[in-house]
């Protein structure tokens, strides 16, 4: 078996207001002693967007934290079929963050009705295990090939998905913002997980909708492939969403499962360069 | 002053206040009040102001536009009266009452959100639209009678078993001490493919260090098995098929 902790991934993450917004409603925290990566896209008015979100994105770590000392800590929910031991961890650690948002709302006038998506990458075991909830995303590169590893629980996404509307049609559509799940909203809320083999030089980018609706796929993908590391893929990203509107909070987490010799000459190469 | 607001199913999408221009309505992004959706024209019809009456025009629309039940060409309108397009309905509502376009998340009644933030569809709404969604589908979400059982048989090639149940959110394909489907040559890769079951309970094949092929088509993108689907990767074959 390979251990958690013989992965290292590398990342680079960075989250800006955009050119449009006052507040970042966006969160995000990371936690690579226990290789995860978790981004959370707030909503709410009065500011209480930030609060969601940050209070998502603790609640997930805090919970993967302590099953980490303690693998015998309960789960939140049904441990889910034909999935490992670590995507039960990760899918009972969103479905809290769905409780402790949903109780914040319920508990201060000033925070009615707010809410947060997320998604969630759990590096272990050569495989990363994804868990969302709304329109933030995960993408996967391999061999210069992006491909989404989540579908949006929006109103949009759900059309498509039925047929009921083309790709085309949906990309033209005012109603990109309207979704259908989100943390915070109801007492339950249902998590959707996946599971994807993780190889060496994959890279997985997490972002939320503010990168997505400024940027296609080739320009995202041709972002990663032409940074030298993570932390300058996720830098030149928000500036491009930027550079194309920043009509709102753009957050990003790149993680690359950098092959270890590569990885180990790249560090040499910074040596040279004396940065 | 009167404004439109736009229904689907009950669900309220957005609205539009009726200034001293007229406001187009249609499915081309440029018409004031935008309905996406098949069953409406680019430019379907328009509401506009006229001696202080408020007017529709339909542009001899495909599909027609209907106020309160009947197809219609010029009418005038008042507030209350509901236009009917497509799956879509406009109610005539006047300005004065106080609605949320997004009637979610319990904030009804306060500021209403500005047009591009995030909201949510409303419990109820957005139950009756799943259901109802679901039954546009493929019928899916209905419970089978039988349980299928998706399930990869060998039919070429050197594997450890003949025939392996995809019970798992992720099947690998390879030599990998990971792997399902584990293969026996010699110089295997450690993970050729792999297959991904999603929520929906659909199955989707994507490369690994080798490019599979469906039926003889390679898979550039994760693609979707159907029952019956060969694929064929690094040197052996399997049908995909569900057991009952």
């Amino acid at each position: 078996m390979v251990s958690q902790a013989a992965m290292e991934m590398e990342f680079g993450t960075r989250s800006d207001t955009g050119r449009v917004r006052e507040n970042n409603e966006d969160s995000f925290r990371l936690a690579p002693e226990l290789n995860l990566f978790v981004l959370c896209d707030g909503m709410g008015g009065q500011a209480s967007g930030e609060v969601a979100s940050r209070l998502a994105a603790e609640t997930i770590v805090a919970h993967c934290r302590e099953a980490e000392a303690n693998p015998a800590l309960p789960l939140a929910g049904e441990r889910i079929d034909g999935a490992s031991e670590a995507a039960s961890r990760l899918a009972s650690a969103v479905r809290l963050a769905n409780r402790a948002v949903h109780r914040a709302a319920q508990q201060n006038e000033a925070q009615t009705g707010m809410g947060a998506t997320v998604v969630a990458a759990l590096f272990t075991d050569e495989r990363v295990i994804v868990a969302h909830v709304g329109d933030s995303r995960a993408y996967r590169l391999r061999n210069g090939e992006l491909e989404q590893l989540t579908q949006d629980h929006s109103f949009i996404a759900e059309q498509v998905r039925h047929g009921l509307m083309t790709a085309e049609e949906a990309s033209q559509s005012k109603l990109q913002n309207v979704l259908l799940r989100a943390l915070g909203i109801e007492a339950d809320v249902e998590v959707e997980i996946s599971e994807e083999l993780l190889m060496e030089g994959d890279s997985v980018l997490l972002c939320s909708d503010g990168l997505t609706h400024e940027l296609s796929d080739e320009q995202i993908a041709a972002a990663l492939c032409d940074a030298d590391e993570a932390q300058e893929a996720a830098s030149r990203l928000v500036e491009l969403a930027n550079h194309a509107g920043g009509g709102d909070n753009i957050t990003v987490i790149v993680l690359r499962h950098a092959p270890k010799f590569a990885g180990a000459m790249a560090k040499i190469g910074r040596w040279f360069k004396g940065s | 002053m009167s404004k439109l607001v736009l229904k689907f199913e009950n669900a309220i999408l957005t609205e539009v206040a009726m200034g001293a221009k007229e406001v187009s309505i249609g499915r081309s992004p440029d018409n004031g009040l935008v309905i996406d959706n098949p069953a409406v024209s680019h430019y379907h019809a328009r509401v506009f102001n006229e001696e202080g009456r408020l007017m529709l025009e339909d542009f001899g629309s495909m599909n027609g536009t209907f106020v309160n039940g009947q197809r219609v060409k010029m009418v005038s309108l008042k507030p209350g009266d509901s236009v009917v397009i497509g799956k879509h309905s406009i109610l005539i509502s006047d300005s004065r009452e106080v609605t949320n376009p997004f009637p979610t998340n319990g904030n009804a009644g306060k500021a209403a959100p500005k047009i591009n933030e995030t909201v949510m569809l409303d419990t109820k709404e957005r139950r009756d639209f799943l259901q109802k969604v679901a039954g546009a589908g493929e019928s899916a979400q209905v419970a089978p009678s039988r349980v299928k059982v998706a399930t990869l048989v060998v039919r070429k090639g050197k594997t450890d078993q003949t025939e392996y149940t995809l019970s798992n959110k992720l099947t690998v394909i390879g030599k990998s001490a990971l792997a399902t489907v584990k293969l026996k040559s010699w110089f295997a890769p450690k993970a050729a493919a792999q297959i991904n079951r999603r929520d929906d309970n659909s199955y989707y094949i994507g490369g690994a260090d080798k490019v599979p092929t469906i039926n003889g088509q390679p898979v550039i993108h994760p693609t979707k098995l159907s029952a019956g689907d060969v694929i064929a990767v690094a040197g052996i074959e399997l049908e995909f098929i569900y057991r009952e």
